[in-house]
């Protein structure tokens, strides 16, 4: 009885807690694992080092600068094109929201462009641009502007007309009207959108780094295979798993649910 | 047995030849265009034929009708936010325009945002006139008590119910102070007791602020509750069929013996429209 009152009534933090315990078991069968497959022996260690080395590889990327640097200026780009992305996306939306004929067509053009692999982009962005910082947010643009345009152009779309027409009559026109109602209306369709880009923008960037970058995480990656340091690729892509993991639960999660909630939308 | 009492008469409306009138409307015509699936002109449905009517200051008036009799539609005419082909909408001695929220319509539907506060959907409008913080907050907070809901000033539009959505309306409505607040079938989706609630504060709040009130329902029972002047609508086109005057003391309730009889009498004006009584007993259910 009493035990049964207790599960069914959970505390406020115990999801919480038996989440972050479901992850350090998860994380701890993974090193297990991978400890057992180096003691076998499979590959010599320079080509699969253990975690101990891995770790021990990352501490020092980590104090000879090495990382931080790569942080920093895969940091600026990932943030640079994703706020190119999202602010040209929005307003090529609203272009295609105004004129219906080419939103129509931008909008199945874009659904096939969301399809289009990133690394495509590549060859195209070294020739038109080179090896440079623009090339890479070039690509990683094209591989998340659309989603912005699409989800912009349907939250504006499908936006109940009962809200304009109640807005409108209560005053509201032009610059108010788009800020206070329709920007607003759209914010779930439009943040649905934004997280996609973000993880399609990151995709794409640490793409873009293997390819055309010497400096970066998708650099550190590059060069790893380039001189056989399979403990900087492993450390490389724990941070990279990271990023992604952090800022898409941490951020565009919560971001997305406290929209949805606030909204009253069901999840 | 009949019992002996005097049975209240429906008088049949006549125009005042003088007296302050807010709005007139004359010979008021819209006709939407049918297209055949693309950009093809099929033919034009006339909506509203040679409506004309007028209405006196602080005057409570139901329109009633079947639907698709254009009642709507006409709300939508008489607040800007609809043109229409021929005729005249005058308020207060002016055309009606769009750029003035002069005339505030609560709607049928949930038009409330969902992203504000209860407090923040009763600024709305008043923040788009340009209202000071203060006033805004003081205004929004007078109508929100009035219609009892300070409680919920800063719960978020999901987290009311239907009537209670429907208080928020109002008070959003009365903020924008209109000359003439417009209701189309703002009841229409509730349960009989919520709607018996709103039917009684809707008349506690025209008898204490003296709004002018335009009430399009299509609830016989309804509308000979809360009309000074019940205004009745025929369709295919939309046109004024009748308009009788409600006599009777308030406040009223839906329930009370003197109303079924002038219910029956309006329902009985009304039965070659099939369509129109059937939703008129499919409503009235208690």
């Amino acid at each position: 009885m009493e035990t049964g009152i207790r599960t069914s009534s959970p505390k406020g933090h115990r999801p919480m807690l038996t989440e972050a315990l479901d992850v350090a078991i998860i994380t701890a069968v993974f090193l297990g694992a991978w400890q057992l497959v180096f003691w076998m022996r499979f590959y010599p260690p320079y080509l699969f080092p253990s975690p101990a080395m891995t770790f021990a590889t990352f501490l020092q990327l980590i104090t000879s600068g090495t990382l931080a640097l790569g942080l920093f200026t895969t940091g600026y780009r990932l943030i640079g094109g994703f706020a190119i992305a999202v602010g040209a996306g929005i307003g090529i939306g609203l272009v295609m929201v105004t004129f219906r004929r080419f939103g129509r067509v931008m909008s199945s053009f874009a659904l096939g462009l969301q399809s289009f692999p990133s690394i495509a982009w590549v060859p195209f962005a070294i020739l038109i641009i080179g090896l440079t910082d623009w090339g890479i947010l070039f690509v990683m643009v094209m591989s998340s502007i659309f989603s912005v345009m699409l989800s912009t152009y349907a939250g504006i779309r499908n936006i109940p007309p009962i809200y304009l027409k109640a807005s409108k009559n209560m005053g509201a026109r032009r610059m108010s009207l788009f800020r206070r109602v329709m920007l607003p209306a759209a914010a779930p369709s439009l943040i649905t959108g934004i997280r996609q880009a973000w993880s399609f923008a990151w995709h794409a960037l640490v793409g873009a780094e293997i390819l055309m970058a010497t400096i970066g995480l998708g650099a550190i990656l590059y060069l790893g295979s380039e001189f056989a340091r399979m403990d900087e690729i492993i450390a490389a892509m724990i941070v990279i798993f990271g990023i992604g993991f952090i800022t898409d639960r941490l951020v565009f999660a919560r971001l997305e649910n406290g929209i949805r909630a606030k909204w009253g939308l069901s999840n | 047995m009949q019992p002996q009492f005097e049975r209240p008469r429906l008088a049949t409306y006549a125009p005042p030849l003088e007296g302050e009138r807010i709005l007139r409307v004359e010979k008021l015509r819209k006709t939407h265009i049918i297209r055949n699936g693309g950009s093809k002109k099929h033919g034009d449905l006339v909506v509203l034929d040679d409506v004309s009517f007028e209405v006196g200051e602080g005057e409570f008036l139901t329109i009633i009708g079947p639907s698709g009799c254009g009642k709507s539609t006409l709300l939508d005419i008489l607040a800007g936010l609809e043109p229409y082909d021929s005729g005249d909408v005058i308020v207060s001695g002016h055309r009606v325009n769009s750029n003035s929220p002069d005339i505030i319509i609560i709607f049928q539907e949930d038009a409330l945002f969902p992203w504000l506060t209860v407090r923040g959907n009763v600024e709305f409008g008043l923040k788009e006139q340009g209202v000071s913080a203060a006033e805004r907050r003081a205004k929004a907070d007078y109508y929100i008590q009035m219609v009892g809901l300070t409680r919920f000033a800063e719960s978020y539009v999901h987290q009311l119910s239907g009537g209670m959505k429907k208080r928020v309306a109002i008070a959003r409505g009365l903020a924008m102070d209109p000359r003439i607040l417009l209701m189309d079938e703002p009841f229409g989706a509730l349960d009989a007791k919520t709607r018996g609630n709103l039917q009684r504060q809707i008349q506690e709040i025209h008898a204490s602020t003296g709004k002018t009130i335009i009430f399009v329902t299509h609830d016989v029972r309804e509308a000979v509750c809360l009309g000074d002047r019940v205004m009745l609508f025929s369709h295919g086109p939309g046109k004024i069929r009748r308009q009788f005057v409600v006599d009777l003391p308030r406040p009223r309730r839906a329930e009370d013996l003197a109303l079924h009889d002038l219910i029956g009498q309006v329902l009985n004006e009304f039965s070659g429209e099939a369509e129109f009584a059937e939703n008129g007993d499919g409503d009235s259910d208690q």
